[in-house]
């Protein structure tokens, strides 16, 4: 777990002492906390991302998203939409409508990542 | 926002040699630096002159807004914090930057392997963290179930204000207290240039920045003009064409064996407006081009003399014997009754007109002028008199011809090679169609970026590879109902049709140069692989795409026609396709300046163009038939080889496009042409 901890230590470089609750949080991270960790560490996420991005582009999701954001927003009227309001609308909309060939493919690539990590 | 009253004016953060100086008038605040000034005592001068420089940047705001950009209103929290943290509040952010990987996205980091957390519930794998721009606490934004940000803003807000973060991810910034994305223009600076850092345009031509224009001149001929044009022209007369449906202009050309590959490119020069506004305003006078130079090859001569004829109201085909020798003499190794190839043709063409230029002597302008008119009676009408059927349209176009030649050397460059051209002198053909491609290759080790420009005449598009493949069918049909009032540029991807703006995406798209084709990194010192992303840095006036339908297997060492059915659009939009739209996109939604120049985007000629004449083939590799369709007065016109029928707008769509010529939509003057034929 030597990593987690230096990756915390690091974290509290430069800031002022923050005593409302952090110490209780100190516990065993999840599994999933330390995979995500270990693909952030080796750049595969990284790389995933950009994987994600391509495709959604390709296949047209990002354009559709797009176009619905600007709906949106020309519904709502320029200066009354937020980020916060955007994303609250349209992430459902956004989840529902990839591809399942992509989700498959960025599974598989998960699939592979922790084999060859061996966690 | 009124500026006049300012009530307030106050005087804070004064260090040793320098004041900040916030003016309000109630609702807005200004804020306003003044160095070299230790302590100043307000009075009514003071404010005076904070009044005359707030008016100042309000006009400057406005400036902005005319760059095509729409600005949000301001956040009086993100001024807030300009106020309180000096002359450069991200200054502590610029260490922070990472853009990983090369060409990739800008994220906020301490180092590059720091994992970022948030500071109240320790989750890492929230989509949206934010780094506090006061004190880099990291917290999390989940919107509607909790939003760490906004309690740490809430919370700390009483010291000094904590309402602006940074996505971490995204390197963009926040305010908690609105709870929305907000812009700055410095902030966006210090992330363009952390992308840019070691992009040294060593490349950029000089001629981009000394940017020469001449103003268009109006036109109304003097007396000794207009006695000359009486004397020697008769005005067209529109009703006496013996078939007075077909606009003027339309004319057959003969098959002279196998040369439709020539007729069909031809017919298309023939109503390429600028280039017809061009050779019908006399501005390359045949006769006068012999006397100065005697008789030799001169391409320009002979489409002169084709120009001509086409023009003259006869409507017997044409036979284009002595342009085709000329070409041929200039070509030699082309010359053959065998077929070729239409886009090859055109190359080689205005690379012939190039060459007769290049030999050129420089021409001191006055003499040009001076020049005699040629005594022909039975000439056909070059200049008119005002009513006719060109008159119309003719001056503004040479005006713009004139302009453009004025802009920087693409008109004159081709292949590399500049010419000192005179206005008059200048080859109209490869003043029409050159643009400039920008091409950025950025090494991924480490980032550098070269950029270079080049001059080109046409644009070459690959066929988008076969639709249909699994993956892509199972998207489309979910996209297709949404996508019909958007922007139409992905309508490729949507439909399973490949479309020009697909063919567009496609050549703007960045391209990985992978191991095989290794691009020599200058930083680096050695080859790397690289990224390479095309865009237009300059348009022409008259686009011509040219699609590769000739696909060479290195597997099966053989070459075959791809058939696939191509949509093209009447009117086209490049702005997708532009060096800054294509920058735009790469660095975000940001303010920065593209090519230093903001104000270059105003003059840059409109990116709307029209189709005028497709190229069509048909058949195969070694054996077809090329017909082009013109569309004048917006009705569409078969040009096969002789014979010329109108046609339906339908055909054209289902026919299968080689060459596509697009004009600027500034030059497509449909309202004018159509007074010309009715």
């Amino acid at each position: 777990m030597s990593f987690y901890v230096v990756g915390k230590r690091r974290n509290s470089v430069n800031r002022p002492p923050t005593p409302d609750a952090v110490e209780d949080q100190e516990k065993e991270p999840t599994l999933q906390e330390i995979i995500n960790i270990k693909m952030i560490e080796s750049g595969e996420k990284e790389k995933l991302m950009e994987l994600l991005r391509e495709r959604l582009v390709e296949c047209g999701w990002k354009d559709e998203m797009k176009a619905l954001c600007r709906a949106y927003i020309k519904k709502k009227g320029t200066n009354n939409v937020t980020v916060d309001d955007l994303v609250h609308v349209i992430t459902p909309k956004g989840r529902a409508s990839i591809p399942d060939s992509i989700k498959t493919e960025l599974l598989l690539r998960i699939r592979a990542f922790l084999a060859s990590a061996a966690l | 926002m009124s500026l006049e009253k300012i009530t307030t004016v106050q005087q804070v953060c004064t260090d040793d040699n320098s004041t900040l100086i916030i003016a309000s008038n109630g609702g807005y605040k200004f804020y306003f630096y003044v160095p070299f000034l230790p302590s100043i005592r307000i009075s009514s001068t003071t404010t005076a002159a904070v009044t005359a420089m707030s008016s100042k940047i309000n006009h400057h705001h406005q400036n902005d807004k005319t760059n095509g950009q729409i600005f949000p209103q301001p956040c009086p929290h993100l001024a807030d914090f300009h106020a309180r943290n000096g002359t450069k509040p991200f200054r502590a952010i610029q260490d922070c930057l990472h853009i990983k990987p090369p060409g990739g996205r800008a994220a906020i980091r301490r180092d590059s392997s720091e994992v970022p957390r948030c500071g109240v519930c320790g989750d890492s794998s929230c989509p949206r963290l934010y780094a506090c721009m006061a004190c880099a606490a990291v917290s999390c934004h989940v919107p509607p179930h909790s939003s760490h940000v906004a309690i740490h803003a809430t919370k700390t807000s009483s010291a000094c204000s904590h309402e602006i973060a940074v996505d971490v991810d995204r390197a963009e910034l926040f305010c908690c207290a609105c709870r929305d994305q907000v812009y700055d223009r410095d902030f966006d600076a210090a992330v363009v240039l952390a992308h840019t850092t070691s992009i040294i345009q060593s490349s950029k031509p000089e001629n981009l920045r000394k940017r020469r224009r001449i103003d268009y001149r109006p036109w109304s001929p003097d007396l000794r003009e207009r006695s000359l044009m009486v004397n020697n022209a008769s005005p067209i007369d529109s009703m006496s064409s013996s078939n007075g449906d077909l606009p003027r202009g339309l004319r057959g050309l003969n098959n002279l064996g196998n040369t439709c590959f020539m007729n069909s490119v031809l017919q298309a020069l023939f109503h390429t407006p600028p280039l017809r506004n061009y050779f019908l305003s006399d501005r390359h006078n045949r006769y006068y081009c012999q006397s100065k130079n005697g008789v030799r090859l001169c391409l320009a001569c002979d489409l002169d003399t084709m120009f001509s004829a086409i023009f003259c109201g006869d409507r017997m085909p044409y036979s284009p014997a002595k342009f085709l020798y000329s070409w041929w003499r200039h070509a030699s190794n082309l010359a053959s009754y065998e077929q070729q190839d239409a886009h090859e043709f055109f190359i080689s063409m205005l690379d012939g007109i190039h060459e007769k230029v290049e030999k050129d002597q420089h021409k001191p302008r006055s003499q040009v002028n001076d020049r005699k008119d040629p005594v022909d009676g039975l000439r056909v009408p070059k200049e008119l008199p005002s009513g006719t059927m060109f008159s119309a349209n003719t001056q503004p176009q040479s005006a713009s011809l004139m302009m453009s030649s004025a802009s920087p050397s693409p008109p004159c460059v081709s292949r590399g090679i500049r010419i000192p051209y005179e206005i008059d002198e200048i080859p109209a053909s490869s003043l029409v169609f050159s643009g400039i491609l920008r091409s950025d290759v950025m090494c991924m080790a480490c980032g550098f970026t070269s950029t270079t420009f080049d001059p080109c005449v046409d644009f070459s598009l690959d066929l988008e590879p076969n639709q249909g493949s699994s993956m892509k069918t199972s998207s489309t049909k979910t996209n297709h109902s949404c996508n019909c009032e958007a922007d139409g540029m992905n309508s490729s991807q949507n439909c399973g049709i490949s479309t020009l703006m697909g063919c567009l995406d496609r050549f703007t798209r960045p391209e990985r140069l992978g191991s095989d084709q290794k691009f020599f990194c200058q930083q680096c010192q050695v080859r790397q692989e690289s990224l390479k992303q095309m865009s237009i840095r300059k348009l022409p006036l008259v686009s011509c795409f040219h699609i590769k339908r000739f696909e060479h297997s290195s597997v099966r060492k053989m070459s075959r026609k791809v058939d696939r059915y191509l949509q093209f659009p009447l009117s086209l939009d490049m702005a997708p396709y532009l060096s800054s739209s294509i920058l735009r996109s790469r660095f975000g939604n940001r303010f920065f300046p593209f090519d230093g120049d903001e104000s270059n985007t105003l003059n840059e000629p409109s990116s709307e163009f029209e189709l005028f004449a497709v190229v069509t083939h048909t058949g195969k590799l070694d054996a077809g038939h090329y017909v082009t369709y013109l569309r004048l007065s917006n009705k569409w016109y078969k040009c096969d080889d002789a014979w010329i029928t109108e046609v339906n707008e339908n055909t054209v769509r289902a026919a299968q496009g080689y060459m596509m010529f697009y004009v600027q939509k500034m030059l497509y003057y449909k309202a004018s042409e159509k007074q010309g034929t009715s």
